[in-house]
């Protein structure tokens, strides 16, 4: 071995103690980042030197690896936006089950069960002020719970509206956010950077944007990403497109993909996931359903008990008034019910009896009001059978939307430890690995000196 | 499958979590002896628990209707015991007037009888219940006689929803009772009695006996209607105070909680959650070891 070897060995250990410095350098970049949260592990990657064609056994920093699997990031995504979606909507099917909840003395059974009970006691004593007065309580009763379940209703659907619109705003803001990263990311790897850490950055706002709206990802060119929303492109390399809210004409919400300088495309019926899917689900389908149906309920019992007080007689011999002003249609009844002002703190105008000839104490009118209660209504249910109906139906949506909560909250967990077992940082491999790279530097600077101890020998051999 | 530290916090969180929303759930329904405290506990319980909580609201209303109405009944039917009795001594006064031996004298004794008891009858046919004058029908405010004993009410009967079918009538007619056209007119048999005695008019109190019998025997039919009315309404109220401590019996199968199974259930998930703690414990305690 000449002077050259030992040379070219001197250079082979400075390039190992800088490959096993770099490597120490990621280990601790993973160590400090075990609990950064979308941090994926980075892996060093070591390559011998060639030069020329000769071998020199020399080892070069090749970079670092990202340890990552797209595909479960890509499963990940679509069940974080399943699992927000199923948890936004039970939280809002909650919101409705506790406006029903005649098991903890809310809803409106008793309130239906005290205007009908009230007219069983009119008809024991149709003479009596009280049994009147009562009448005319729990009618006003009745019409004030459905107005407070009806603007509860509507109130919920405003509110869901808002939060539609500021998910969207979130939405966007996050889509700007991404193509920016995606800009960053292209320019660092054109002049040939380290974009890991914009990755990482980059991979967070997916995971974030998953939970407002069902999100799939295409790999574009440079490093950067197209993100698909709703069946629409989001973001496409550095450009966003927005998404903007509006109603249609039935109300219900309407998600258009703009691009500037353009009205949009309506892309509603592609929206499958994230928290946007959710509000759209229990505002346009659940909240609107116990609308009707709270609607369709309070319509038919007024009109009904209308109808029979309508024939009736109070105890000044007067016909023709009814309990209750009502909307001409079913839509918001719930809402526009009140107590008539033809009976409004006249407890004579309450009809009790059949013909005026018997209005002082006849009860035969006050006995068919009361008999309201078994009449069938609209759809062949009586009152109290359609209230059980409409308390049964949330019960059952609530039940499976929270069944569904915990499906899609335990493939969401899986894909999470998926996804962790890839990119996640193990502490044990990072010490196995600190030990490695310590040991390696540790030898290589044996190498440096004993090339050295062997050229200062010959030096002091030389020179003799 | 790699192991990291991300997944062993994570799944100890969840695990936690979720055994102790359960161990939650079941402390509940132990301690409140509630199965279905809202409807998506259980739907189909709570759809059952709403309409039987209907019913039974609307069984406890017809009790309650019952036992309003039952008063007015009673005294119906009290004050036609008393009007029957009160016929039975003007027949036997009319008996005691027919015989031949009696004086002038003493027939004016007997109709100054007869007189009284005329106005005992006509308090007992404006005898007030709750409602008003109880033969009255409709006209509850209109004493059901005046003191010639004219009918001032009418024949509307008083009816009452204590069932799903069609109401009960649960009062009594005064105009069937005291003067029903092609009966007697009780009040005008005892007036003619009373002429009779006063007049000593022999052959007249003859003739009276029948015609009181007659009229007691009206009043006896009518005190049994309205005997008729408080036996139907008790007979409801048997069925009804049945019928609601089924319903309520029912409303507890369907929404409570099984306290020896809900006792069970939250002692074995508390045993989960103990080894849930010590596992997580170790789990812990691995990640927290100095290694190397």
């Amino acid at each position: 071995m000449g002077t050259g070897s030992l040379t070219q060995l001197m250079y082979t250990a400075r390039d190992a103690l800088s490959a096993q410095s770099y490597g120490l350098g990621v280990t601790g970049q993973n160590i400090s980042n075990v609990n950064t949260p979308g941090y994926v592990r980075r892996e060093a990657l070591l390559e011998t030197r060639a030069l020329g064609t000769a071998t020199t056994g020399s080892v070069n920093v090749a970079g670092l690896r990202r340890a990552t699997d797209i595909y479960i990031e890509r499963r990940e995504l679509t069940a974080r936006g399943s699992a927000a979606a199923a948890m936004e909507h039970d939280n809002h099917l909650a919101s409705v089950e506790a406006l029903f909840n005649d098991l903890g003395n809310t809803g409106m059974g008793s309130a239906l069960d005290g205007l009908f009970s009230s007219f069983s006691a009119l008809a024991a004593n149709p003479n009596d002020p009280t049994s009147r007065a009562a009448v005319l309580n729990a009618a006003d009763g009745f019409a004030s719970r459905a107005n407070a379940l009806g603007d509860a209703l509507a109130t919920l659907r405003d509110d869901l509206l808002q939060q539609a619109q500021a998910t969207v705003q979130q939405i966007n803001e996050r889509a700007n956010s991404i193509a920016e990263l995606n800009r960053r990311i292209q320019a660092a790897e054109a002049q040939g950077e380290d974009a890991a850490d914009l990755k990482d950055q980059r991979n967070n706002l997916l995971l974030d944007l998953s939970q407002l709206v069902d999100v799939r990802t295409i790999a574009g060119d440079n490093g950067s990403i197209i993100v698909q929303a709703s069946g629409t492109t989001l973001v496409e390399g550095v450009d966003s497109r927005p998404f903007v809210i509006d109603l249609n004409a039935d109300g219900s919400l309407k998600l258009l993909s703009s691009r500037s300088g353009t009205g949009g495309t309506e892309v509603t019926q592609f929206l499958t996931g994230g928290k946007l899917a959710g509000i759209k689900e229990a505002r346009d389908v659940d909240v609107f359903d116990v609308q009707s149906k709270l609607d369709q309920l309070v319509f038919d019992v007024a009109n009904a008990v209308n109808a029979q007080h309508f024939a009736g007689f109070g105890s000044d011999g007067v016909s023709g008034r009814n309990l209750f002003d009502v909307s001409a249609t079913v839509d918001g009844a719930a809402r526009a019910i009140r107590l008539s002002a033809d009976v409004a703190g006249n407890p004579a105008a309450i009809a009790a009896a059949m013909d005026a000839a018997s209005a002082p104490g006849g009860s035969g009118n006050a006995s068919a009001l009361a008999n309201v209660w078994n009449t069938p209504l609209s759809g062949g249910r009586t009152a109290a059978q359609s209230y059980g109906d409409l308390v049964g139906s949330i019960g059952m949506r609530k039940s499976a939307v929270a069944q569904a909560v915990e499906t899609q909250a335990a493939i969401k967990e899986q894909l999470q430890a998926m996804r962790e077992a890839v990119s996640g940082v193990s502490l044990d491999e990072e010490m196995v690995a600190l030990t490695k790279y310590q040991r390696a530097y540790q030898a290589a600077g044996r190498v440096l000196s004993t090339v050295d101890e062997l050229l200062q020998d010959l030096l002091n051999r030389v020179g003799r | 499958m790699r192991v990291t530290e991300g997944m062993r916090y994570a799944g100890v969180l969840n695990n936690l979590a979720r055994v102790s929303s359960q161990h939650h759930k079941a402390a509940q329904e132990a301690s409140t002896g509630i199965r279905v405290g809202k409807p998506s506990d259980d739907p189909i319980a709570a759809a059952e628990l709403a309409r039987l909580r209907a019913s039974n609201s609307q069984t406890s209303t017809h009790l309650a209707t019952i036992d309003a109405v039952r008063g007015d009944a009673e005294l119906t039917e009290s004050a036609l015991a008393e009007a029957s009795e009160i016929m039975v001594r003007l027949r036997e006064l009319a008996l005691q007037g027919s015989n031949g031996g009696l004086t002038a004298d003493e027939r004016s004794a007997l109709a100054a009888e007869a007189t009284g008891l005329k106005e005992a009858l006509l308090q007992l046919s404006n005898t007030r219940g709750t409602r008003g004058y109880l033969f009255s029908g409709s006209q509850v405010t209109t004493p059901a006689f005046d003191s010639n004993g004219v009918f001032q009410g009418d024949d509307v009967a008083h009816l009452v929803p204590i069932g799903n079918s069609t109401p009960t009538a649960v009062s009594t007619s005064g105009r069937e009772s005291f003067v029903v056209t092609g009966g007697r007119n009780v009040f005008a048999d005892v007036d003619s009695l009373v002429t009779a005695l006063s007049t000593n008019d022999e052959a007249g109190i003859r003739a009276s006996i029948d015609t009181i019998e007659a009229a007691g025997q009206q009043l006896v039919n009518a005190r049994a209607s309205s005997g008729l009315v408080l036996s139907k309404l008790n007979a409801s109220e048997s069925v009804l105070g049945s019928l609601e401590t089924e319903q309520q019996r029912r409303a507890s199968a369907v929404g409570a909680a099984d306290p020896f199974e809900s006792y069970s259930r939250v002692t074995a998930l508390g045993q989960s959650l103990e080894r849930a703690i010590a596992v997580s414990r170790q789990i812990l305690d691995l990640g927290g070891n100095s290694r190397f």
